[in-house]
């Protein structure tokens, strides 16, 4: 099989070869080199056209967009959540303000009953002072007068001592002013 | 014993006999599958393996799946997007489809290489037949101006007057640019083709100096050296394999981007001042 391949080659090739030919140049070789390959070509870019590159290019832009549309909700996910987060901050802020404002509200409260209760406790702590005062005032005065009177009847019995006579109580009287 | 036959490697031979086709006008064109037309169905094969197991559509890619889509990013992200725009999309299968074959008909050459040391020809690099690059350069250059038409009409030719010059200097510049656009499809297929074959031969070289000089060495006396010159030899195919596949996915990719620069310049005709 091999034998006779090489024989129809063996009677054409080595001469040209010895002439400084190229196996290339040997022209009957190619119309059929030349018809073959634009089958084959042929059928390869009809599955490059109709096969591969739809797939594979398919397959590459289906992944670029899939990144792409990926990327793109985890973006929207990601606002979605930060405007959450700005949400709920700004809730707990109104709340925080809330609180504060009721805090201060109650101590306002607290604080305006702690004095009115102290006024009051002021006014009654003034007032018992007040009679207190008085109380003492009065006793005081008769407590001055009784001196005056003491006074008086001593004098008039030391100078009956010593005089052997009462003096007359103008006279007692008038000494004590005096002296007073 | 091992005779230097660097251009053995490719030679076109039958592998399964068709029968001549007979298309009025051409004659009988040999529609046998041999090796050249072998490694081509090899090569699509292994690309409709390898992006079949990457086309799954999975979200989360599996390991065939991740190198598909960096081969479609590379074409995707690094040729179409820059060089033509949005408007280039259409045409990624058209460069994709190129570059995969270039580069899988590249790489067969080097990869299938375990296969020839039993002596066997696994090894049939496709794109170090003329033959093939030509055919590739010209579905390129026909599609550009194809495209270019229907896109543009007769704006097209546009194309070849540069905006922005001085009348008279279009009288030399538009048969410069003329000659640079038909002689496209030729640069294109012959630096594939150069390519494939230069790294090709000096690698077989090379190999077959190993066994020469191993052979050499085995006689005994001062030809023991032979054996330093064959482990020289050696490595220095193991280099020129590592960089072969350098060549292999460089050419692919340039292949791949001057299809690109060639389609926008029709496809950008209007935006680019031409």
């Amino acid at each position: 099989m091999a034998t006779s391949p090489a024989n129809t080659t063996a009677t054409t090739a080595p001469p040209e070869q010895g002439s400084g030919g190229l196996p290339q140049f040997d022209l009957p070789t190619w119309p059929g080199q030349m018809i073959w390959f634009l089958i084959i070509f042929g059928v390869v870019l009809l599955l490059m056209s109709r096969w591969f590159v739809p797939k594979i290019g398919g397959a590459i832009n289906e992944r670029e967009d899939k990144i792409a549309g990926d990327i793109g909700s985890a973006r929207k996910l990601k606002e979605e959540a930060e405007a959450q987060a700005a949400a709920a901050a700004e809730e707990t802020r109104q709340a925080r303000a809330r609180a504060q404002k009721v805090a201060s509200e109650a101590k306002a409260r607290a604080a305006a009953e702690l004095a009115a209760r102290q006024a009051a406790e002021d006014a009654k702590l003034a007032e018992s002072l007040a009679a207190a005062d008085v109380a003492i005032k009065a006793a005081r005065d008769q407590a001055m007068a009784n001196v005056r009177t003491i006074a008086a009847d001593t004098a008039s019995s030391i100078v009956e001592k010593l005089t052997g006579e009462a003096p007359a109580a103008k006279e007692v009287e008038a000494a004590l002013v005096g002296n007073a | 014993m091992a005779s230097i036959e660097p251009m053995k490697q490719f030679l076109v031979h039958e592998v399964v006999h068709i029968d001549p086709i007979v298309v009025p006008g051409l004659g009988a064109i040999n529609m046998s599958i041999t090796n050249s037309v072998l490694a081509m169905m090899i090569g699509a094969l292994i690309i409709v393996a390898l992006l079949g197991s990457a086309a799954r559509g999975q979200l989360v890619p599996g390991r065939m799946q991740a190198f598909g889509e960096a081969l479609y990013n590379l074409i995707d992200g690094t040729l179409v997007g820059p060089m033509i725009g949005d408007k280039g999309r259409p045409y990624i299968p058209f460069i994709f489809s190129i570059f995969m074959m270039v580069l899988v008909l590249n790489m067969m050459g080097l990869v299938f290489a375990i296969g020839n040391l039993g002596g066997q020809e696994w090894t049939f690099t496709a794109t170090a037949q003329l033959a093939v690059t030509a055919t590739l350069a010209l579905i390129t250059f026909l599609s550009v101006v194809v495209i270019g038409f229907v896109k543009n009409g007769f704006k097209f030719f546009k194309l070849f007057a540069p905006g922005g010059v001085p009348w008279p200097m279009l009288i030399f510049l538009v048969p410069i640019e003329i000659i640079s656009f038909m002689v496209r499809p030729l640069t294109l297929s012959m630096r594939l083709f150069g390519n494939m074959i230069g790294g090709h031969v000096v690698m077989n070289i090379f190999a077959t100096f190993v066994v020469m000089l191993a052979v050499l060495g085995m006689s005994g006396g001062i030809a023991t050296l032979g054996w330093l010159g064959a482990g020289v030899s050696f490595f220095m195919v193991v280099a020129l394999t590592a960089l072969e596949f350098i060549v292999a996915f460089l050419q692919a990719f340039v292949f791949a981007a001057l299809a690109c620069v060639y389609l926008n310049d029709v496809v950008n005709l209007d935006s680019h001042g031409h």
